[in-house]
């Protein structure tokens, strides 16, 4: 295996040089892309149609599945459970980016900087990143806890503690744990943007009188802009499958108040054993999370991936 | 060019190779296993399997067919065992909560029913309680030898608050009303509630319908008369359940205290909640969580009765049982029958009780003196026993797809965020059988 790379790279040079013409010859042959098309079509596209037939299938996990039809995707349209979970979804989704994008660029372009504390604390917060999301959600669980935690010795902010019991604080409690799990990762992102502007726009900008929150928002900010839109659709793909906090934090309650699609279906696959149902929740999932990523690759211009260094 | 493109082909024809054995293998598993005279045990992974290892040791010292014992880890169990169960990979024997839990498995025809095993030898059902034994018939059928232990559902307290507050554990309906609005005027929360578990808040329904309705009620809407829920008596119910609610007994914040984490359990160990209505496990949770307080402050009595209520104030709720059932495609019938006449043996019992566990034989008595707390034992032991009725809890009475739709409905309801018409409605939507 290692010697072939430099062998096809050297048989590139000759033939070009020998002046044989046409790029099938120079381009590797398809076989490269062989185990790799071969993983995505047996992990993605595979289950991804098997779960298109269970879709129209009733499964309860113990007989072979039955067709019928179209059932469960009337009763997904009549299901009130379903169309709240999906609205949730959104919500959570829209908070947790307009939460973390704000906070993630302030402190990436702080981290990006020379002070220095920077690496120590950057160090430091980076920390909840590497716990596993399910950790994370049984710490705050137990911090948060209205008798015992946090909010009893505050009742002042926190009231009677009732966090995960009424839905505006639990989806609050979601969108909050969530926030200080990723945040650090969509920093990282900025941080490494930020280190990517060339110097020289900055002394421009001073030699031409520009403070450090002018230099921000007019050098900065538009320069992170393909960085925004990464970590955004980042960010929307994440929240529409958050999964992990709301098992462990709410499990849907009070009620069905924070119950999300991606729990929806969990539920309803592994709870409830009606794989078929499950099955139509997921393709739901899948269609509107495309749906979303293509709007924002749209409206943001990222297909035609303007430079951002033009001129430079 | 023909002999330089061979490597990349012979690298990726040999990844596809790779790939198809591993998942040629994932399907072939150990299917074969179950070939040379061994038949397989699942059981619910947890402290106890300690003993059903000590049973499968003791029957395989004189059965020439060996019992393996394999074990799934607590919350998978069931969503393991529904996917495994009509596969090659199934077990022989297998544990459950009876009810409910194996209906879904009678009616894809999977279970073997025992009755035969039962005319051979007729102990394997008349040495068991028959409230308890009765939790694994389905359709007139025994599906189900009991396993483990009883869990009864009881009002625990903290006998120093109650003692403070000047009150004892509540005889009547009337009783705990009163008890809550004297607790509720120390400041204390008068009952404690994991609602964020769902479950334990579902207790509070299962002994309030029963004292109300007595049990048939409830059998009545399992075996699909969904007219049950709207009758007069579970009307009734739900206004004394929203009475006591709204009485403020669980305080304001309940929902967001759970029993699995151990919030709940730290309000009564602390003096912080006078009363928790749980299953008899909650003794040793105490134990291993507040150890003085089990030893020190921890009572506890049957739930309430009802005046003018049906159902008989001996009721029992809970857990009845755990459940032994056979699949039918086993090879070795026998030896399984065999296996399952430990269940009632001395040893067996001598063993659950060693591990705080209550068997449901009618050979425990003699024994409850050598179990680790014998008057919390002996109580249990006489409340199943005298109880007409032992209902098993809603959630596994009901086939595993009703779970969450009754969670939800329950936590609703007590919530105030649906009516009684609203949870009526909720309950007759449930799947039934």
């Amino acid at each position: 295996m290692t010697t072939t790379i430099p062998r096809v790279a050297r048989r590139r040079t000759t033939s070009r040089s020998t002046g044989r013409s046409g790029a099938a010859v120079i381009r590797p042959s398809f076989a490269w892309a062989v185990p790799a098309t071969l993983f995505f079509v047996l992990f993605a596209v595979l289950p991804l149609v098997l779960v298109a037939v269970l879709s129209f299938t009733s499964w309860d996990g113990i007989s072979s599945p039955e067709f019928v039809g179209v059932d469960n995707w009337k009763a997904l349209i009549h299901d009130h459970t379903m169309i709240q979970s999906l609205w949730l979804s959104v919500v959570i989704t829209v908070l947790g980016v307009v939460v973390q994008t704000p906070l993630s660029i302030l402190l990436g372009v702080w981290a990006a900087g020379k002070q220095r504390n920077r690496a120590v604390l950057s160090a430091v917060y980076f920390v909840p990143l590497l716990l596993s999301a399910t950790a994370v959600s049984v710490l705050w669980r137990a911090l948060l806890d209205p008798n015992f935690g946090v909010p009893a010795q505050a009742k002042w902010l926190f009231g009677d503690g009732n966090l995960l019991g009424m839905q505006k604080s639990a989806i609050g409690v979601l969108v909050f744990v969530g926030a200080w799990q990723y945040t650090p990762f969509h920093t990282l992102i900025y941080q490494g943007a930020t280190r990517a502007i060339p110097q020289v726009l900055y002394q421009a900008a001073a030699i031409d009188g520009a403070g450090t929150v002018r230099q921000f928002f007019h050098i900065t900010l538009p320069q992170l802009r393909n960085t925004m839109i990464t970590s955004m659709i980042l960010m929307v793909v994440g929240g529409l499958t958050t999964f992990d906090t709301v098992l462990i934090l709410t499990q849907g309650g009070p009620g069905t108040d924070t119950t999300i699609s991606a729990y929806y279906m969990y539920q309803r696959a592994f709870k409830s054993f009606d794989f078929g149902g499950g099955s139509a929740i997921a393709l739901v999932l899948v269609l509107v999370a495309t749906i979303i990523s293509l709007i924002v690759v749209r409206v943001s211009g990222y297909d035609k991936m303007r430079s951002t260094s033009e001129g430079l | 060019m023909k002999k330089r493109a061979w490597l990349p082909r012979a690298v990726a024809g040999g990844v596809t190779l790779v790939l198809g054995l591993t998942l040629a293998a994932c399907g072939g598993g150990s299917g074969s296993s179950n070939g040379s005279g061994t038949f397989h045990v699942l059981v619910y992974g947890d402290a106890s399997n300690k003993v059903e290892k000590q049973i499968v040791d003791t029957f395989n010292k004189t059965s020439k067919v060996k019992a393996v014992m394999d074990t799934i880890p607590g919350a998978d169990y069931q969503q393991k065992l529904q996917t495994i169960i009509n596969t090659k990979q199934a077990p022989d024997v297998f544990f459950n909560w009876g009810g409910g839990s194996i209906q879904p498995f009678v009616k894809a025809n999977l279970l073997m029913p025992l009755d035969g095993f039962i005319a051979k030898d007729p102990a394997l059902k008349s040495d068991f309680l028959p409230s308890v034994f009765n939790g694994a018939v389905v359709d007139g059928k025994s599906y189900g030898i009991p396993m483990r232990g009883t869990q009864p559902v009881l009002l625990f307290n903290n006998q120093k608050v109650l003692k403070d507050a000047g009150i004892t554990p509540p005889q009547t309906w009337d009783d705990l009303i009163a008890d809550v609005k004297v607790l509720k005027s120390k400041g204390i929360t008068p009952i404690a509630l994991g609602g964020g578990d769902k479950w334990p808040t579902q207790m509070w329904y299962e002994y309030l319908y029963d004292r109300v309705a007595g049990p048939g009620l409830f059998e009545k809407a399992l075996s699909g008369d969904k007219s049950a829920w709207n009758s007069a008596d579970s009307r009734k119910a739900l206004s004394m359940l929203k009475q006591l609610v709204d009485a403020g007994a669980f305080g304001s914040n309940y929902d967001s205290v759970k029993y699995t984490d151990g919030g709940s359990v730290a309000l009564v160990a602390t003096g912080k909640a006078g009363f928790e209505l749980m299953g008899s496990w909650y003794y040793s949770q105490q134990q291993q969580d507040h150890p003085d307080f089990a030893k020190n402050g921890l009572g506890y009595s049957a739930f309430p009765a009802v005046a003018g209520g049906k159902g008989d104030p001996n009721d029992v709720v809970g857990n009845t049982n755990n459940y032994y059932s056979v699949l039918k495609k086993t090879k070795y019938p026998d030896a399984v029958a065999q296996f399952l006449k430990l269940m009632y043996s001395d040893e067996f019992v001598k063993a659950q009780l060693a591990i705080g566990n209550l068997p449901t034989t009618t050979n425990t008595p003699q024994f409850l003196s050598t179990s680790a707390n014998p008057a919390y034992s002996q109580y249990q032991y006489d409340l199943v026993k005298k109880a007409p009725s032992f209902q098993l809890s809603w959630d596994q009475a009901y086939p595993p797809a009703a779970m969450t739709q009754i969670y939800t409905a329950v936590q609703e309801f007590v919530d105030g965020k649906e009516n009684a018409d609203g949870f009526i409605k909720a309950m007759q939507a449930l799947p039934t059988a």
